[in-house]
């Protein structure tokens, strides 16, 4: 195959020219005649027990359309997870008792916000607080008096208010710590980030009187609301037609099936009446989910020569008041903690754990930047007892191409090794590491102090969730131009113009001859989302698919029209032509029309499907964590060089070098900017964000409050590819995972680079001021004691 | 109490009845139609709903609509005609300073009134110009780029003009 003409290349953003002349648009600027806005009364205790619920007054005011509460959605459950391990436990509405701030009480449907406000103000709800429980050591304790909900039935450790348990072993870990020459102990902790997406919740429903169901939802998969807003309202999936919107970013906060969203259809139903509702801010920041805090305890043996001969980790996440995806962390937690280094033996428990707090949701990343924070940490502290180079400590270990995974999966074509090499010469690192104790002696006077650190980290790609894998539709015009039907979302990743790529390639089109249609239940094909980092892996070898069976359709017309065998021809500039006498060529336009002549009236349509691990029946066990999770693992290694400020404690983040092996970039720009964006997260992380909470309430539910980067927070980002994979037409692909693993390592180099400049080791995240300045002082006072 | 205003807006002029406690955005996006502005805060912290009045940047989900009558007004969707991008629109695509472009709309119009009154902004100067729009998914590099970007081309289709 000759050289590639799309794929490959920084072709700009399709949906660019809409999102910058305000043209794009999104779930709240659809505007439908009628339409009524939504609101909802929250719970304002942490744990409570409903006894009455009186909505007469607010019934009776004009312009109140209609109300529901837990009486009307009673049975009905939902849940981030639905296996039979893990049942659904969320209320639509809460049914006799709150477990969180801002659970859902009561929904109203009026004719504007102020009567919508008025009207929630007079619902009178009488509670009887109970107890309430929110750290996670004192929720787990046997003797805590607050118990949530049941244990889960199958986990029989004395702890109290397990929403469940993954755990998992190889080898023999007690005979890998009895080979080991030096055995270390961590405790790390991170803390409480949300998603900070700058487009609020928002849902509109409209229910039409041939019984089907529109919705407009901002979210990271339509066929996933889709199938939860069908089980919840008890629809056939064929009534509810969920339409494209452009979605203003998620980073995992808008997967799972909301409240508001089931009690947009409800009351769409009820008053037949289309229905707006759109989360306040301060409603996202307090009542809605935010990411996972997990701690992670872990026990390492190793060899003299850095051999890890045993591991040992136990991870604890603060799951809010129901599973959310806090069943969910812990057995990625496993994952994350496995993928890139080889560990003979090996012991895993994670616990997550009931609290009053809000549910959690997955944020980008999904537990793997607090788990690369704690292990690779930790491999320097290692490193350091062993008086080794934290770089050949992580070369001795690191995967290479090939390897089998102990859950059975395949590394392929992993880059790591590669990439740890290539940002030591990148950065200079093993000349630099140290630099920084001679600049202090000549001159101690100075405040601040440079440091840089390395983290390693690993990310699957796609796996088998529902809806399990993608199709698409291709489409041939008239003129020869095409149509791709998918199921995609476009949140900002960059789905359409990659997808459209795929498609120029196999048909030798330029980008402007595909027009996409995309992410509408009704119009195009089952998608798996922009929720398990396989978007372009699936949906991109379904479009492939797609795109080549159109292909293989416009070569056999051509074929037949041109008396020539298909192996003689070629595609070019809309037309096919005979390789070696290109003279002889048929456009695509006159294909189209001998094939609806002759193909009994085929306007040349192709589709195409694509399931990752085809022979795998299911996802992998998150009690067990048996079976196969993913067959593109992507690596990663990031360098941080940051300045301490020893009399403030602030740290800046100067320059983050990411190496990285994403398999194949179908458009290097849009790798790129996956990449900034990870590295300003998790700056955020490091530095700024913070959720506090006390007592199950948000403490600072603004932007005002929960600081997030801002443009004077910006970090030299600088990135090298490292390239295992390649493209060719007619072949499936291997692309790998871009858009949320570059959240762990760098966290983790930051914290390195600190202890680099300053001999301090950060065991908890956020990195702030004050916990810099003590640990300082601490230090100093240790050293004047020796 | 509901008051009759007039509002310029992208050149246009609208006649408007309005309670005075609507904001701007709503009588933008509710009253007038035009929706690329967006909400994503509706309390002045994140810089979504940036319109200029009368060329300057400001909040229009905290300002009154009733303070702006008889003003000039400028929405993204009088940035350019909409079929030619203007050079920060195209700078901005261009660069890679779009993602989710929930932000952008605001973003650009905070670009666009600083390279009117600064044609040669510097790197600093463009942080301050845009230091009350949040977004959340370019890391911020890549919208710096797209205006000093901009600023080159306009400069350059300036010293053109004069020549």
């Amino acid at each position: 195959m000759g050289e590639l003409k799309l794929v490959g290349k920084s072709l700009l953003r399709k949906d660019g020219p809409d999102k910058t002349t305000g043209k794009a648009k999104y779930t709240a600027d659809r505007k439908l005649p009628g339409m009524l806005v939504g609101g909802i009364l929250r719970s304002p205790h942490p744990h409570a027990k409903i006894l009455n619920i009186n909505t007469e007054k607010a019934e009776k005011l004009p312009g109140v359309k209609a109300i529901i509460s837990g009486s009307d959605t009673r049975g009905i459950k939902h849940g981030f997870v639905e296996t039979p391990r893990y049942p659904p436990d969320q209320n639509i509405l809460a049914d006799d008792v709150v477990r969180h701030v801002g659970e859902e009480i009561v929904a109203v449907a009026a004719t504007h916000y102020k009567v919508l406000n008025d009207a929630i103000n007079l619902i009178e709800v009488t509670y009887e607080v109970l107890p309430a429980v929110f750290d996670v050591a004192e929720a787990m304790h046997p003797d805590c008096n607050v118990q949530i909900h049941p244990n889960h039935p199958k986990v029989k450790d004395n702890f109290c208010n397990i929403a469940g348990k993954t755990e998992t072993q190889w080898g023999d870990i007690e005979e890998g710590f009895k080979q080991a020459d030096l055995i270390c102990v961590d405790r790390f902790e991170s803390h409480l980030r949300t998603h900070g997406y700058l487009e609020p919740q928002t849902a509109i429903a409209d229910y039409r009187g041939d019984g089907t169901l529109h919705m407009w939802i901002s979210s990271m998969g339509p066929f996933v609301k889709r199938k939860k807003l069908a089980s919840t309202l008890g629809l056939p999936e064929g009534s509810i037609q969920i339409h494209k919107a452009y979605v203003g970013g998620a980073f995992g906060g808008k997967i799972d099936l909301f409240s508001h969203e089931y009690c947009a259809a409800a009351l769409s139903i009820k008053t037949g009446r289309p229905i707006k509702f759109v989360a306040t801010r301060e409603e996202i920041f307090a009542a809605y989910r935010h990411g996972q805090p997990l701690i992670s305890e872990i026990k390492t043996g190793v060899k003299k020569d850095g051999t890890i001969v045993a591991q040992q980790l136990r991870m604890i996440n603060n799951a809010g008041a129901y599973k959310g995806s806090g069943v969910v962390v812990i057995f990625l937690a496993w994952g994350f903690s496995m993928i890139p280094y080889r560990v003979k033996n090996f012991k895993y428990e994670g616990y997550s754990i009931f609290t009053n707090n809000p549910p959690r949701a997955p944020l980008r990343g999904h537990g793997a930047p607090q788990v690369r924070f704690a292990l690779e940490s930790h491999m320097d502290i290692i490193a350091e007892k062993l008086k080794m180079d934290p770089i050949a400590l992580r070369l001795k270990n690191a995967r290479i191409p090939g390897e089998e995974l102990p859950n059975k999966d395949n590394v392929h074509n992993c880059g790591l090794q590669e990439c740890i090499q290539k940002a030591v010469s990148k950065t200079d690192f093993s000349n630099r590491r140290h630099r920084i104790p001679n600049t202090e002696k000549i001159s101690a006077h100075r405040p601040i102090k440079h440091g840089i650190g390395l983290g390693v980290s690993a990310y699957f790609g796609g796996s088998l969730i529902y809806p399990n894998g993608s199709s698409a539709i291709v489409k041939m015009n008239d003129d020869g131009s095409v149509d791709l039907l998918t199921g995609a979302i476009e949140l900002g990743q960059g789905s359409e113009t990659v997808l459209c790529q795929i498609v120029g390639e196999e048909l030798q089109l330029e980008i402007e001859d595909i027009r996409i249609i995309s992410s509408d239940t009704a119009t195009t094909p089952q998608d798996i989302g922009a929720w398990i980092s396989g978007m372009t892996y699936v949906t991109g070898n379904a479009v492939r698919e797609a795109a080549g069976n159109v292909r293989e359709k416009i070569l056999q017309v051509a074929a037949e029209q041109l008396n020539e065998r298909v192996e003689n021809l070629k595609l070019e500039n809309k037309s096919v032509l005979v390789a070696a006498d290109p003279a002889r060529r048929i456009s695509y336009r006159d294909v189209y029309n001998a094939s609806i002549a002759k193909n009994r009236g085929d306007t040349i349509i192709g589709n195409g499907h694509w399931r990752t691990m085809r022979d795998e029946p299911f996802h992998p066990s998150l009690a067990t964590t048996k079976g196969r999770w993913s067959e593109n693992y992507a690596f990663s290694v990031q360098v941080a060089e940051v300045a301490v400020d020893t009399e403030t404690g602030e740290i800046k983040l100067l320059k983050a070098t990411t190496v990285h092996d994403c398999g194949f970039p179908i458009n290097p720009q849009l790798v790129k900017g996956q990449i900034d964006g990870q590295v300003s997260l998790a700056l955020g992380h490091a530095f700024m964000e913070d959720v506090m909470m006390k007592n199950g309430y948000t403490l600072n539910p603004t932007w005002l409050d929960y600081r997030m980067p801002l443009i004077h927070n910006v970090a030299d980002s600088k990135e090298v590819d490292v390239i295992t994979e390649s493209y060719q037409v007619g072949r499936s692909f291997r692309t790998k995972e871009v858009g949320e693993g570059l959240v762990s390592a760098i966290l983790a180099a930051i914290a390195n680079a600190i202890y680099d400049a300053t001999g301090l080791r950060m065991y908890t995240t956020p990195f702030s001021p004050e916990k810099v300045l003590k640990g300082l002082k601490l230090l100093n006072e240790n050293k004047g004691l020796r | 109490m509901k008051q009759a205003i007039e509002l310029i807006i992208n050149g246009e002029t609208h006649d408007l009845f309005l309670s005075s406690n609507v904001t701007l955005v709503e009588a933008i996006r509710d009253n007038v139609g035009l929706l690329g502005t967006k909400v994503g805060c509706d309390m002045g912290t994140c810089g979504a709903c940036t319109v200029l009045l009368e060329g300057k940047p400001i909040l229009s989900c905290i300002t009154l609509a009733v303070e702006c009558n008889g003003k000039e007004i400028t929405t993204i969707e009088g940035v350019s005609d909409g079929v030619t991008l203007s050079n920060l629109q195209e700078a901005f695509v261009r660069k890679g300073g779009v993602q989710c472009g929930f932000c952008t709309p605001g973003m650009i119009l905070s670009g666009t009134a600083l390279l009117k009154k600064n044609a040669h902004p510097k790197v600093d100067e463009v942080a301050k110009a845009l230091e009350g729009n949040l977004c959340r998914c370019t890391g911020y590099n890549r919208i710096i780029d797209a205006v000093l970007d901009a600023s080159v081309s306009t400069s350059h289709l300036q010293d053109q003009g004069e020549k």
